[in-house]
């Protein structure tokens, strides 16, 4: 069983995951990372299909079910699921907890509040919410 | 009529461990209904208390999704791989 105990994300990745943030605000981004076990290799961006996309974001279902299909094993290739906070910390908000139904991934946050964004990842399971550290390769 | 369900490890503690399964059912609900009686409380994650799919829960039927084959009511065929996914949202 994967247990997640932190991420590694290339500083390449890193970027996109600012820029994507950037180029949706004031609207939430989100989208998946994907790799193996925990270090990520890839960024799926993904459109987010919330009514309400400057305060929720939902993954659109579509997109979800394609890397599902497409993947060997999910569970270890999702490695976290990512979102943006345009105007909040990059914390995970009660609604990021209520609506967590994915404890084996880890949650990655983009806080646009301040001039360098900030990027933090988390797991959480029952609402619970447990940070855990990004090791940012450079290749 | 057995169908192969796939589900990701988010659901695994609904299934004793399984994210593979082999079910029966004529439609979604005999198959979720099927799952449920060897590992109870899975219908309850897939299902809100009318009996529907819940906000949260996406289900594919082959490539279909489910709610645009009528939910819970939508035909399984023999052999059909179906997939429960829990959505990913928050705030």
């Amino acid at each position: 069983m994967i247990d997640r105990a932190r991420i590694v994300l290339p500083l390449a990745l890193r970027n996109d995951l600012v820029a994507h943030a950037r180029e949706a605000a004031p609207a939430e981004c989100c989208g998946l990372l994907l790799g193996d076990g925990d270090t990520v290799r890839r960024v799926m961006r993904c459109r987010n299909v919330h009514a309400a996309p400057e305060t929720r974001y939902r993954i659109d279902d579509a997109q979800l079910a394609q890397a599902f299909r497409a993947a060997q094993d999910f569970d270890r290739e999702l490695v976290a699921i990512y979102h943006s906070h345009p105007r909040s910390p990059a914390y995970p908000s009660p609604t990021d907890r209520a609506e967590a139904q994915w404890p084996l991934a880890a949650y990655v946050l983009v806080s646009l509040r301040v001039a360098t964004p900030e990027v933090f990842a988390y797991r959480i399971s029952d609402g619970a919410v447990r940070e855990i550290p990004i090791v940012e390769a450079t290749a | 009529m057995p169908v192969t369900v796939r589900l990701p490890g988010a659901l695994r503690d609904a299934t004793g461990g399984e994210t593979k399964l082999i079910a029966s059912g004529a439609t979604l609900r005999d198959v979720i209904a099927d799952i449920d009686r060897r590992h109870p409380g899975f219908a309850s994650r897939v299902l809100d208390e009318g009996g529907a799919l819940r906000t949260y829960v996406n289900v594919y039927i082959g490539e279909e999704d489910a709610r645009s084959h009528g939910g819970v009511a939508a035909k399984v065929p023999e052999g059909s791989e179906v997939m429960v996914i829990p959505a990913m949202a928050g705030g």
